[in-house]
């Protein structure tokens, strides 16, 4: 399958991929390439140039700085999964990343990457050929939303597996623009919108990944839920992160909405209680409260949201054992 | 627009005009005539076009042809610089992990890259790595013995 043309530009520092971003209207970020390179196979995503970040200098890290953690954007999801230190101080992220696509994916994909992936449906992940019996949907430049029959707003759901570890650890990211560095929440990178689902401008670049020193203290797990295991997107991925002596819980999921998402509900009913084998029960009951599901893959929204409790109430079993009453 | 690119491959330096546009698997195959390298998917998806780059296993269907500039490539022709089989292949005969062969470069590529990473990888392990190189022939289980057996570990249980 042959990629449509582009423009192709290597910068060799931040410095000089901000202004090439700058001059090209419709340029994209290349990192691992797994997920922009099979979009622009199928002709949905068709940047005018390509700007190669792999040949910068210094954005491949893992690194403890003033207590917190310090992830450059260009490291890989394989090293992510290797890293002693992230097994023991934040296994959330780690499972994360060793459960994304296959082990190919896992040594080219990135965690910049991964977190900025595009959003996916069944109207859109397709090929030209299989798109043109229903004409193109809104994200690619028609006029209704297959998944709803309706114009106005896209369906898609974003399904990365990181997000919600990350979500759950309270991550914040760096982004670089023209004007300076600024570190913000990563809950805010997106947009909850599935035209453009990352809120970051163009002209801007993710190059790192901060996990606050308080997230390192406590217990974390992500489960996925897929197809195969060998290689698919979520259907539903939870991660969930636990402090048993705060009483301090945090759960977000993938592949429920057009963003990863905090289940505040769950938090809310669970923080500052005991867990007993009854609450986990209510709390399996919340889970699926605030996610907006639509039938974005072969699996209906009723099963997603039973899979949802199902996965919360296994995660809430498993990383709080020892500490239950 | 095209350019003229020095690509390292199985330690030889080629000189190939490509364009932006090209993935590595089509230059491998078609301009420089290895054909080892296969074109499954062609989505990233079956590991087919597994190739190693600086030691990883990665999908050469997805990566262009000019980031794979200042990289040592290595495909099936370079596993081995001798005419006697590489270890792992070897394994493959002897262990029947062969059926048609449309997937065994991919299989013995990603096994190269497991290996590289683990001199005695367990059994999981290699069925977890490889869980991404999709045999159609469904012949899972003759391979994963064969990856053992070239580790050292024949006889094991499997």
């Amino acid at each position: 399958m042959k990629l449509p043309k582009f423009k192709y530009l290597e910068p060799t520092s931040v410095k000089e991929a901000l202004s090439l971003l700058g001059k090209e209207g419709s340029a994209k970020l290349l990192a691992g390439g797994t997920d922009l390179l099979v979009n622009m196979k199928h002709k949905i995503e068709t940047p005018s140039a390509l700007v190669n970040i792999k040949r910068i200098e210094g954005l491949d890290y893992i690194k403890n700085e003033d207590g917190a953690v310090r992830i450059g954007a260009l490291t890989s999801l394989k090293k992510i999964s290797q890293d002693p230190f992230l097994k023991e101080k934040v296994p959330a992220l780690v499972q994360a990343a060793s459960k994304v696509g296959s082990y190919h994916h896992q040594s080219m994909g990135t965690i910049g990457g991964n977190i900025c992936q595009q959003n996916r449906c069944k109207f859109y992940n397709q090929s030209e050929w299989w798109r043109s019996t229903n004409g193109p949907c809104l994200k690619v430049g028609g006029d209704i939303c297959h998944v709803v029959g309706k114009k106005g707003a896209c369906y898609s759901t974003y399904c990365g597996d990181l997000a919600p570890a990350l979500l759950a650890l309270e991550a914040r990211i760096v982004l670089q623009n023209k004007k300076g560095v600024k570190e913000e929440t990563l809950e805010g990178l997106f947009s909850g919108k599935g035209l453009a689902p990352l809120k970051m401008k163009p002209g801007e670049i993710l190059t790192e990944v901060v996990i606050p020193e308080a997230s390192l203290q406590g217990r974390s797990s992500y489960r996925k839920f897929a197809n195969r295991e060998s290689i698919d997107f979520p259907i539903v991925g939870l991660a969930l992160w636990v402090s048993p002596e705060k009483k301090e819980y945090r759960a977000a999921f993938t592949a429920v909405d057009r963003r990863p998402l905090r289940a505040r509900a769950v938090e809310t009913f669970l923080n500052q209680k005991d867990l007993t084998e009854e609450r986990i029960e209510e709390a399996g009951a919340l889970a699926s409260k605030g996610a907006q599901l639509v039938k974005t893959s072969l699996y209906t929204t009723a099963y997603k949201k039973k899979m949802m409790g199902i996965l919360l109430k296994q995660a809430l079993k498993e990383t709080t054992r020892g500490y239950r009453s | 627009m095209k350019k003229v690119i020095s690509l390292s491959i199985n330690g030889d330096q080629y000189e190939v005009l490509v364009s932006p546009n090209q993935t590595l698997l089509e230059v491998l195959r078609d301009q420089l005539g290895l054909m080892g390298t296969k074109r499954g998917c062609d989505l990233g998806a079956c590991g087919a076009c597994t190739v190693l780059i600086n030691g990883e296993a990665y999908l050469s269907c997805v990566m262009l042809a000019m980031d794979g500039v200042g990289k040592e490539i290595q495909t099936i022709e370079g596993l081995t610089q001798t005419r006697e089989l590489h270890p792992l292949q070897e394994a493959f005969v002897k262990e029947g992990g062969i059926q048609c062969g449309f997937c065994t470069p991919g299989m013995i590529m990603t096994a190269q890259a497991i290996l590289n990473e683990a001199e005695k990888p367990s059994e999981e392990m290699i069925k977890r790595k490889m869980a991404g190189n999709l045999c159609r022939c469904t012949g899972y289980k003759k391979i994963v013995t064969a990856v053992m057996s070239a580790a050292g570990q024949a006889g094991e249980e499997v």
